[in-house]
Protein backbone atom coordinates (compact mmCIF):
# COMPACT_ATOMS: atom_id res chain seq x y z
CA UNK A 1 0.00 0.00 0.00
CA UNK A 2 2.62 2.62 1.23
CA UNK A 3 4.24 1.80 -2.28
CA UNK A 4 1.25 2.48 -4.16
CA UNK A 5 0.85 5.94 -2.49
CA UNK A 6 4.94 6.51 -2.52
CA UNK A 7 4.45 6.49 -6.72
CA UNK A 8 1.56 8.69 -6.66
CA UNK A 9 3.47 11.28 -4.54
CA UNK A 10 6.28 11.01 -6.96
CA UNK A 11 3.93 11.36 -9.77
CA UNK A 12 2.40 14.31 -8.79
CA UNK A 13 5.59 15.83 -8.09
CA UNK A 14 7.01 15.01 -11.17
CA UNK A 15 4.87 16.17 -14.53
CA UNK A 16 2.39 13.04 -15.24
CA UNK A 17 -0.11 11.80 -17.47
CA UNK A 18 -3.35 12.02 -16.61
CA UNK A 19 -4.81 8.35 -18.04
CA UNK A 20 -1.71 6.76 -17.51
CA UNK A 21 -1.68 7.60 -13.54
CA UNK A 22 -5.18 7.08 -12.99
CA UNK A 23 -4.74 3.16 -14.80
CA UNK A 24 -2.18 2.73 -12.28
CA UNK A 25 -4.45 4.12 -9.52
CA UNK A 26 -7.53 1.39 -10.26
CA UNK A 27 -4.41 -1.56 -11.14
CA UNK A 28 -2.94 -0.68 -7.22
CA UNK A 29 -7.31 -0.39 -6.21
CA UNK A 30 -7.95 -3.65 -7.57
CA UNK A 31 -4.75 -5.26 -5.88
CA UNK A 32 -4.83 -3.33 -2.81
CA UNK A 33 -8.36 -3.81 -1.94
CA UNK A 34 -8.43 -7.47 -3.77
CA UNK A 35 -10.80 -6.60 -5.89
CA UNK A 36 -11.11 -8.80 -9.78
CA UNK A 37 -11.71 -4.79 -11.27
CA UNK A 38 -11.70 -1.19 -10.62
CA UNK A 39 -13.04 1.56 -12.65
CA UNK A 40 -12.69 5.45 -12.82
CA UNK A 41 -16.16 6.55 -14.03
CA UNK A 42 -16.04 10.56 -14.77
CA UNK A 43 -18.89 13.08 -15.51
CA UNK A 44 -18.74 15.33 -18.38
CA UNK A 45 -20.26 18.87 -18.79
CA UNK A 46 -23.71 16.93 -19.53
CA UNK A 47 -23.35 14.92 -16.49
CA UNK A 48 -23.01 11.90 -18.80
CA UNK A 49 -20.52 8.67 -17.38
CA UNK A 50 -16.94 8.07 -19.14
CA UNK A 51 -14.43 5.36 -18.50
CA UNK A 52 -11.51 7.46 -17.97
CA UNK A 53 -8.97 3.99 -16.54
CA UNK A 54 -9.56 0.68 -15.78
CA UNK A 55 -7.50 -2.34 -13.80
CA UNK A 56 -8.12 -3.94 -17.00
CA UNK A 57 -7.88 -2.78 -20.34
CA UNK A 58 -9.90 -5.39 -21.99
CA UNK A 59 -12.53 -4.10 -24.27
CA UNK A 60 -15.25 -6.04 -22.71
CA UNK A 61 -14.43 -4.83 -18.65
CA UNK A 62 -14.57 -1.45 -19.90
CA UNK A 63 -17.84 -2.10 -21.30
CA UNK A 64 -19.34 -3.00 -18.03
CA UNK A 65 -18.23 0.38 -16.42
CA UNK A 66 -19.39 2.27 -19.65
CA UNK A 67 -22.79 0.36 -19.11
CA UNK A 68 -23.58 2.79 -15.91
CA UNK A 69 -23.78 5.46 -17.84
CA UNK A 70 -27.74 4.06 -17.97
CA UNK A 71 -28.30 2.58 -14.61
CA UNK A 72 -25.85 0.76 -11.87
CA UNK A 73 -24.42 1.65 -8.80
CA UNK A 74 -21.67 4.07 -10.16
CA UNK A 75 -24.54 6.32 -11.91
CA UNK A 76 -26.83 6.05 -8.15
CA UNK A 77 -23.36 7.23 -6.20
CA UNK A 78 -22.81 9.97 -8.94
CA UNK A 79 -25.86 11.06 -8.78
CA UNK A 80 -26.49 11.21 -4.94
CA UNK A 81 -22.56 11.86 -3.93
CA UNK A 82 -22.98 8.90 -1.36
CA UNK A 83 -20.97 5.26 -1.65
CA UNK A 84 -23.09 2.21 -2.73
CA UNK A 85 -22.03 -1.28 -1.35
CA UNK A 86 -23.96 -4.30 -3.18
CA UNK A 87 -23.14 -7.33 -1.10
CA UNK A 88 -25.00 -10.06 -3.96
CA UNK A 89 -26.05 -8.37 -7.64
CA UNK A 90 -28.13 -11.17 -8.27
CA UNK A 91 -30.78 -9.74 -5.51
CA UNK A 92 -30.63 -6.50 -7.30
CA UNK A 93 -32.01 -7.29 -10.75
CA UNK A 94 -35.10 -5.26 -10.08
CA UNK A 95 -33.08 -1.99 -8.95
CA UNK A 96 -30.72 -2.50 -11.97
CA UNK A 97 -31.83 -5.48 -14.32
CA UNK A 98 -29.29 -4.90 -17.56
CA UNK A 99 -26.25 -3.87 -15.64
CA UNK A 100 -27.04 -6.65 -13.04
CA UNK A 101 -27.32 -9.33 -15.72
CA UNK A 102 -24.66 -7.65 -17.36
CA UNK A 103 -21.90 -7.64 -14.44
CA UNK A 104 -23.02 -11.76 -13.52
CA UNK A 105 -22.53 -12.54 -16.42
CA UNK A 106 -18.85 -11.71 -16.51
CA UNK A 107 -18.68 -13.14 -13.60
CA UNK A 108 -18.90 -10.24 -10.93
CA UNK A 109 -21.41 -10.77 -8.21
CA UNK A 110 -20.27 -7.86 -5.46
CA UNK A 111 -20.20 -4.38 -6.46
CA UNK A 112 -19.10 -0.80 -4.71
CA UNK A 113 -19.16 2.67 -5.56
CA UNK A 114 -17.51 5.49 -4.17
CA UNK A 115 -17.91 8.90 -5.11
CA UNK A 116 -14.78 11.29 -6.64
CA UNK A 117 -15.32 14.52 -4.71
CA UNK A 118 -13.98 18.19 -5.25
CA UNK A 119 -15.21 20.23 -2.50
CA UNK A 120 -19.35 20.11 -2.64
CA UNK A 121 -19.39 19.24 -6.31
CA UNK A 122 -19.23 15.19 -7.35
CA UNK A 123 -16.58 14.22 -10.56
CA UNK A 124 -17.42 11.04 -10.88
CA UNK A 125 -16.97 7.65 -9.19
CA UNK A 126 -14.96 4.66 -8.52
CA UNK A 127 -16.22 1.40 -9.00
CA UNK A 128 -15.17 -1.47 -7.70
CA UNK A 129 -16.44 -4.96 -9.24
CA UNK A 130 -15.69 -8.70 -7.20
CA UNK A 131 -16.54 -11.69 -8.05
CA UNK A 132 -16.89 -13.09 -4.33
CA UNK A 133 -20.10 -12.55 -2.31
CA UNK A 134 -20.13 -9.85 0.51
CA UNK A 135 -19.17 -6.17 1.20
CA UNK A 136 -16.06 -4.66 1.90
CA UNK A 137 -14.37 -4.55 5.14
CA UNK A 138 -14.99 -0.88 7.04
CA UNK A 139 -11.27 -0.47 6.64
CA UNK A 140 -10.85 -1.12 2.47
CA UNK A 141 -13.28 1.16 1.98
CA UNK A 142 -11.71 3.86 3.62
CA UNK A 143 -8.75 3.20 1.48
CA UNK A 144 -10.81 3.11 -1.60
CA UNK A 145 -12.33 6.33 -0.79
CA UNK A 146 -8.90 7.68 0.12
CA UNK A 147 -7.44 6.52 -3.65
CA UNK A 148 -10.82 8.27 -4.77
CA UNK A 149 -9.96 11.59 -3.04
CA UNK A 150 -6.59 10.76 -4.35
CA UNK A 151 -8.01 10.52 -8.05
CA UNK A 152 -9.68 13.67 -7.43
CA UNK A 153 -6.93 15.71 -6.50
CA UNK A 154 -4.67 14.20 -9.44
CA UNK A 155 -7.44 15.11 -12.40
CA UNK A 156 -7.58 18.44 -10.55
CA UNK A 157 -4.05 19.30 -10.41
CA UNK A 158 -3.67 23.24 -11.26
CA UNK A 159 -3.37 24.51 -7.71
CA UNK A 160 -5.58 27.59 -8.84
CA UNK A 161 -8.42 25.72 -9.97
CA UNK A 162 -11.04 27.98 -8.00
CA UNK A 163 -13.74 28.08 -10.39
CA UNK A 164 -15.47 25.43 -12.25
CA UNK A 165 -14.78 26.32 -15.19
CA UNK A 166 -11.09 25.43 -14.81
CA UNK A 167 -12.30 22.00 -13.25
CA UNK A 168 -14.26 21.98 -16.10
CA UNK A 169 -11.55 22.27 -18.61
CA UNK A 170 -9.21 19.81 -16.79
CA UNK A 171 -12.04 16.85 -16.60
CA UNK A 172 -12.74 17.49 -20.50
CA UNK A 173 -9.09 17.11 -21.26
CA UNK A 174 -8.78 13.69 -19.36
CA UNK A 175 -11.65 12.39 -21.66
CA UNK A 176 -10.09 13.72 -24.29
CA UNK A 177 -6.95 11.98 -23.62
CA UNK A 178 -9.09 8.31 -23.30
CA UNK A 179 -10.94 8.90 -26.57
CA UNK A 180 -7.41 9.37 -28.21
CA UNK A 181 -6.10 6.59 -26.44
CA UNK A 182 -8.77 4.16 -27.60
CA UNK A 183 -8.08 5.10 -31.33
CA UNK A 184 -4.42 4.32 -30.46
CA UNK A 185 -5.04 0.80 -29.09
CA UNK A 186 -7.32 0.51 -32.26
CA UNK A 187 -4.87 1.79 -34.75
CA UNK A 188 -1.83 -0.42 -32.79
CA UNK A 189 -4.02 -3.58 -33.35
CA UNK A 190 -5.42 -2.95 -36.88
CA UNK A 191 -1.63 -2.68 -38.12
CA UNK A 192 -0.15 -5.47 -36.06
CA UNK A 193 -3.02 -8.23 -36.17
CA UNK A 194 -3.65 -8.00 -32.48
CA UNK A 195 -6.25 -7.71 -30.12
CA UNK A 196 -6.75 -4.18 -28.16
CA UNK A 197 -5.44 -5.29 -24.86
CA UNK A 198 -2.10 -6.52 -26.41
CA UNK A 199 -2.36 -3.04 -28.29
CA UNK A 200 -2.18 -1.30 -25.20
CA UNK A 201 0.35 -3.22 -23.52
CA UNK A 202 2.73 -2.37 -26.35
CA UNK A 203 1.72 1.17 -26.42
CA UNK A 204 2.67 1.45 -22.55
CA UNK A 205 5.76 -0.35 -22.92
CA UNK A 206 6.63 1.83 -25.72
CA UNK A 207 5.96 4.80 -23.73
CA UNK A 208 7.45 3.86 -20.49
CA UNK A 209 10.60 2.84 -22.21
CA UNK A 210 11.30 5.92 -23.75
CA UNK A 211 10.14 7.85 -20.60
CA UNK A 212 7.23 9.73 -22.58
CA UNK A 213 3.44 10.19 -21.75
CA UNK A 214 1.10 7.31 -22.39
CA UNK A 215 -1.53 10.46 -24.09
CA UNK A 216 1.55 11.90 -25.93
CA UNK A 217 2.84 8.38 -27.70
CA UNK A 218 -1.06 7.36 -28.50
CA UNK A 219 -1.88 11.16 -30.36
CA UNK A 220 1.76 10.33 -32.15
CA UNK A 221 0.78 7.17 -33.39
CA UNK A 222 -3.13 8.48 -34.04
CA UNK A 223 -0.94 11.30 -36.04
CA UNK A 224 1.12 9.41 -38.02
CA UNK A 225 4.20 11.31 -36.77
CA UNK A 226 5.12 8.04 -34.67
CA UNK A 227 5.38 5.38 -37.25
CA UNK A 228 3.09 2.63 -35.77
CA UNK A 229 5.21 0.01 -36.82
CA UNK A 230 8.47 0.99 -34.57
CA UNK A 231 5.91 1.04 -31.97
CA UNK A 232 5.08 -2.62 -32.34
CA UNK A 233 8.43 -3.65 -33.91
CA UNK A 234 10.00 -2.35 -30.39
CA UNK A 235 7.64 -3.79 -28.18
CA UNK A 236 7.34 -7.50 -30.29
CA UNK A 237 11.26 -7.38 -29.74
CA UNK A 238 10.79 -7.26 -25.65
CA UNK A 239 7.76 -9.58 -26.09
CA UNK A 240 9.13 -12.28 -27.34
CA UNK A 241 10.59 -13.37 -23.90
CA UNK A 242 6.93 -13.50 -22.29
CA UNK A 243 4.75 -16.05 -23.70
CA UNK A 244 2.82 -15.44 -26.29
CA UNK A 245 -1.12 -13.91 -25.20
CA UNK B 1 -31.81 34.39 -29.10
CA UNK B 2 -31.77 35.90 -32.61
CA UNK B 3 -30.16 33.71 -34.22
CA UNK B 4 -27.78 30.89 -34.75
CA UNK B 5 -25.22 28.96 -37.14
CA UNK B 6 -22.87 25.97 -36.84
CA UNK B 7 -19.22 26.10 -38.65
CA UNK B 8 -16.94 24.14 -39.87
CA UNK B 9 -13.06 24.66 -38.67
CA UNK B 10 -10.40 23.21 -40.48
CA UNK B 11 -6.18 24.15 -39.55
CA UNK B 12 -7.97 27.31 -37.68
CA UNK B 13 -9.60 28.86 -40.71
CA UNK B 14 -13.29 28.90 -40.51
CA UNK B 15 -14.12 26.25 -43.71
CA UNK B 16 -17.24 27.54 -44.04
CA UNK B 17 -20.65 28.07 -42.39
CA UNK B 18 -22.93 24.86 -42.64
CA UNK B 19 -26.59 25.28 -41.40
CA UNK B 20 -27.54 28.62 -40.00
CA UNK B 21 -31.16 29.72 -38.72
CA UNK B 22 -31.47 32.61 -41.19
CA UNK B 23 -30.39 35.20 -42.93
CA UNK B 24 -28.40 37.29 -40.09
CA UNK B 25 -26.95 34.53 -38.48
CA UNK B 26 -25.44 33.29 -41.96
CA UNK B 27 -23.90 36.63 -42.74
CA UNK B 28 -22.76 37.10 -39.13
CA UNK B 29 -20.62 33.73 -39.47
CA UNK B 30 -19.51 34.76 -42.76
CA UNK B 31 -17.68 37.35 -41.36
CA UNK B 32 -15.58 35.34 -39.22
CA UNK B 33 -14.86 33.64 -42.55
CA UNK B 34 -13.70 36.89 -44.15
CA UNK B 35 -11.84 38.51 -41.17
CA UNK B 36 -10.61 35.21 -40.16
CA UNK B 37 -11.34 35.81 -36.21
CA UNK B 38 -13.86 36.08 -34.25
CA UNK B 39 -15.41 33.63 -31.16
CA UNK B 40 -16.19 31.13 -32.75
CA UNK B 41 -12.72 30.33 -34.65
CA UNK B 42 -11.58 30.85 -30.71
CA UNK B 43 -13.89 28.16 -29.46
CA UNK B 44 -13.18 25.48 -32.37
CA UNK B 45 -9.43 26.00 -31.50
CA UNK B 46 -9.68 25.81 -27.79
CA UNK B 47 -12.20 23.37 -27.68
CA UNK B 48 -13.83 25.69 -24.73
CA UNK B 49 -16.94 27.72 -25.08
CA UNK B 50 -16.18 31.38 -25.59
CA UNK B 51 -19.34 33.51 -23.79
CA UNK B 52 -19.38 37.17 -25.15
CA UNK B 53 -22.10 38.69 -22.92
CA UNK B 54 -21.25 42.44 -25.21
CA UNK B 55 -19.39 43.08 -27.48
CA UNK B 56 -19.28 47.21 -27.33
CA UNK B 57 -17.75 46.53 -23.64
CA UNK B 58 -14.69 49.00 -23.98
CA UNK B 59 -12.32 46.14 -22.65
CA UNK B 60 -13.62 43.77 -25.14
CA UNK B 61 -10.50 44.38 -27.46
CA UNK B 62 -9.64 40.10 -28.67
CA UNK B 63 -11.92 40.99 -32.06
CA UNK B 64 -11.88 43.91 -33.26
CA UNK B 65 -12.84 43.58 -36.89
CA UNK B 66 -15.52 41.14 -35.95
CA UNK B 67 -17.08 43.28 -33.17
CA UNK B 68 -17.00 46.43 -35.54
CA UNK B 69 -18.63 44.06 -38.21
CA UNK B 70 -21.16 42.86 -35.87
CA UNK B 71 -21.91 46.68 -34.23
CA UNK B 72 -22.98 47.48 -37.42
CA UNK B 73 -26.13 44.51 -37.85
CA UNK B 74 -26.85 45.42 -33.90
CA UNK B 75 -25.71 42.14 -32.22
CA UNK B 76 -24.31 42.54 -28.83
CA UNK B 77 -23.93 39.42 -27.48
CA UNK B 78 -22.16 35.83 -29.31
CA UNK B 79 -21.64 32.36 -27.49
CA UNK B 80 -19.96 30.34 -29.36
CA UNK B 81 -19.68 26.20 -28.37
CA UNK B 82 -17.53 23.84 -29.44
CA UNK B 83 -18.39 20.94 -31.51
CA UNK B 84 -16.15 17.96 -31.85
CA UNK B 85 -16.07 14.55 -33.42
CA UNK B 86 -14.12 11.68 -31.98
CA UNK B 87 -12.30 14.09 -29.58
CA UNK B 88 -11.23 15.82 -33.07
CA UNK B 89 -12.53 19.79 -32.68
CA UNK B 90 -14.26 20.60 -35.86
CA UNK B 91 -16.36 23.53 -35.27
CA UNK B 92 -18.86 25.83 -33.71
CA UNK B 93 -21.75 26.37 -32.81
CA UNK B 94 -22.43 29.93 -32.20
CA UNK B 95 -25.34 31.93 -31.05
CA UNK B 96 -26.35 35.45 -31.26
CA UNK B 97 -28.26 38.11 -29.69
CA UNK B 98 -29.23 41.88 -29.78
CA UNK B 99 -29.55 42.42 -26.62
CA UNK B 100 -26.24 42.25 -24.34
CA UNK B 101 -25.95 39.83 -21.12
CA UNK B 102 -24.88 36.52 -20.00
CA UNK B 103 -25.84 33.49 -21.31
CA UNK B 104 -28.29 31.70 -18.07
CA UNK B 105 -26.94 28.10 -16.97
CA UNK B 106 -29.83 26.57 -18.91
CA UNK B 107 -29.51 28.11 -21.94
CA UNK B 108 -25.82 26.98 -21.73
CA UNK B 109 -26.67 23.27 -21.20
CA UNK B 110 -29.09 23.99 -23.95
CA UNK B 111 -26.70 25.18 -26.39
CA UNK B 112 -23.80 22.15 -25.21
CA UNK B 113 -26.80 20.20 -26.28
CA UNK B 114 -27.17 21.55 -29.94
CA UNK B 115 -23.74 22.09 -30.38
CA UNK B 116 -23.07 17.92 -30.02
CA UNK B 117 -26.72 17.14 -31.84
CA UNK B 118 -24.74 19.17 -34.63
CA UNK B 119 -22.09 16.49 -35.17
CA UNK B 120 -24.66 14.35 -36.80
CA UNK B 121 -25.42 16.30 -39.25
CA UNK B 122 -21.71 17.43 -40.06
CA UNK B 123 -21.19 13.43 -40.29
CA UNK B 124 -23.62 13.33 -42.93
CA UNK B 125 -22.12 16.33 -44.52
CA UNK B 126 -18.61 15.29 -44.72
CA UNK B 127 -20.06 12.02 -47.08
CA UNK B 128 -22.03 14.49 -49.26
CA UNK B 129 -25.39 13.51 -48.12
CA UNK B 130 -26.82 16.10 -46.04
CA UNK B 131 -30.19 15.82 -45.22
CA UNK B 132 -31.00 18.96 -42.99
CA UNK B 133 -34.99 17.99 -42.98
CA UNK B 134 -34.48 15.53 -41.34
CA UNK B 135 -31.70 16.56 -38.94
CA UNK B 136 -34.71 19.34 -38.38
CA UNK B 137 -37.56 16.78 -37.38
CA UNK B 138 -35.17 15.51 -34.62
CA UNK B 139 -34.40 11.58 -36.77
CA UNK B 140 -31.12 11.87 -35.76
CA UNK B 141 -31.72 11.91 -32.00
CA UNK B 142 -30.20 11.41 -29.02
CA UNK B 143 -29.83 7.37 -29.34
CA UNK B 144 -27.56 7.35 -32.36
CA UNK B 145 -25.40 9.99 -30.53
CA UNK B 146 -25.17 7.90 -27.47
CA UNK B 147 -24.11 5.57 -29.59
CA UNK B 148 -21.27 6.84 -30.77
CA UNK B 149 -19.47 7.70 -27.06
CA UNK B 150 -18.50 4.66 -26.94
CA UNK B 151 -15.30 2.65 -26.27
CA UNK B 152 -15.70 0.48 -28.81
CA UNK B 153 -16.20 3.16 -31.67
CA UNK B 154 -13.40 4.65 -30.33
CA UNK B 155 -11.34 1.65 -30.92
CA UNK B 156 -13.14 0.68 -34.37
CA UNK B 157 -12.39 4.50 -35.08
CA UNK B 158 -8.38 3.51 -34.74
CA UNK B 159 -8.23 0.68 -36.72
CA UNK B 160 -10.34 2.34 -39.90
CA UNK B 161 -7.53 5.02 -39.60
CA UNK B 162 -4.71 2.43 -39.73
CA UNK B 163 -6.70 0.64 -42.52
CA UNK B 164 -7.81 3.12 -44.57
CA UNK B 165 -4.88 5.69 -43.63
CA UNK B 166 -8.13 8.30 -43.08
CA UNK B 167 -8.28 10.91 -40.18
CA UNK B 168 -11.05 9.94 -37.26
CA UNK B 169 -13.78 12.23 -38.99
CA UNK B 170 -14.01 10.01 -41.97
CA UNK B 171 -13.25 7.17 -39.86
CA UNK B 172 -16.03 7.43 -37.94
CA UNK B 173 -18.12 8.62 -41.23
CA UNK B 174 -16.97 5.33 -42.73
CA UNK B 175 -18.32 3.53 -39.44
CA UNK B 176 -21.60 5.23 -39.33
CA UNK B 177 -22.11 4.13 -43.08
CA UNK B 178 -21.37 0.19 -42.37
CA UNK B 179 -23.28 0.62 -39.42
CA UNK B 180 -26.21 2.25 -41.64
CA UNK B 181 -25.92 -0.14 -44.61
CA UNK B 182 -25.95 -3.46 -42.31
CA UNK B 183 -29.33 -1.46 -39.56
CA UNK B 184 -26.92 -1.64 -36.96
CA UNK B 185 -25.93 0.94 -34.66
CA UNK B 186 -22.64 2.65 -34.60
CA UNK B 187 -21.82 0.83 -31.40
CA UNK B 188 -23.04 -2.90 -32.42
CA UNK B 189 -20.93 -2.40 -35.74
CA UNK B 190 -17.74 -1.17 -33.40
CA UNK B 191 -18.10 -4.12 -31.56
CA UNK B 192 -18.23 -6.25 -34.90
CA UNK B 193 -15.27 -4.46 -35.75
CA UNK B 194 -13.26 -4.82 -32.54
CA UNK B 195 -13.83 -7.73 -32.55
CA UNK B 196 -12.52 -9.33 -36.19
CA UNK B 197 -16.08 -10.11 -37.34
CA UNK B 198 -16.16 -7.36 -39.98
CA UNK B 199 -13.13 -6.57 -41.09
CA UNK B 200 -12.50 -3.87 -44.39
CA UNK B 201 -11.05 -4.00 -47.63
CA UNK B 202 -8.17 -1.24 -49.01
CA UNK B 203 -11.26 -0.31 -51.30
CA UNK B 204 -13.17 0.08 -48.54
CA UNK B 205 -16.01 -2.42 -48.79
CA UNK B 206 -17.14 -4.49 -45.68
CA UNK B 207 -16.84 -8.09 -45.51
CA UNK B 208 -17.48 -10.88 -43.07
CA UNK B 209 -14.18 -12.62 -41.74
CA UNK B 210 -14.17 -16.17 -42.19
CA UNK B 211 -13.44 -19.01 -40.19
CA UNK B 212 -12.46 -16.03 -37.56
CA UNK B 213 -8.83 -15.58 -38.72
CA UNK B 214 -7.12 -12.36 -37.69
CA UNK B 215 -7.12 -9.08 -39.28
CA UNK B 216 -4.73 -8.74 -42.23
CA UNK B 217 -2.77 -5.48 -42.99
Amino acid sequence: MIQAFVALANSLVDQFDVVDLLDGLTADCAHLLEVDAAGLLLADRRGVLHVVAASSERTRNLELFQLQREQGPCLDCYHTGQAVAVADLREEHGRWPRFATAAVDAGFVAVHALPMRLRDSVLGTLGLFSARVGVLSDDDLNLGQALAHVASVALVHQRAAADRGAVNEQLQAALVSRVVLEQAKGFLAQRGGLDTDEAFRRLRRYARDHNARLTHVARSVVSRELPAQRVLDYSAARHRRVAEP
Amino acid sequence: MDGAAFSVVRDGASAGTFGSSGALSRRLDDFQFTLGEGPCLDAAQQGQPVLVADLTRSDEDRWPAFARAMAETGVRAVFALPVTVAGSRVGALDLFRHAPGTLGERSLAGGLLAARLAVLPLLDLITGDTDWAAAAEGRAGPPELASLERVEVYQATGMIMARLDVGPEDALVRLRACAFARKLTASEAAWKIVEGELQMDVDSSWYLADGGTGPSS
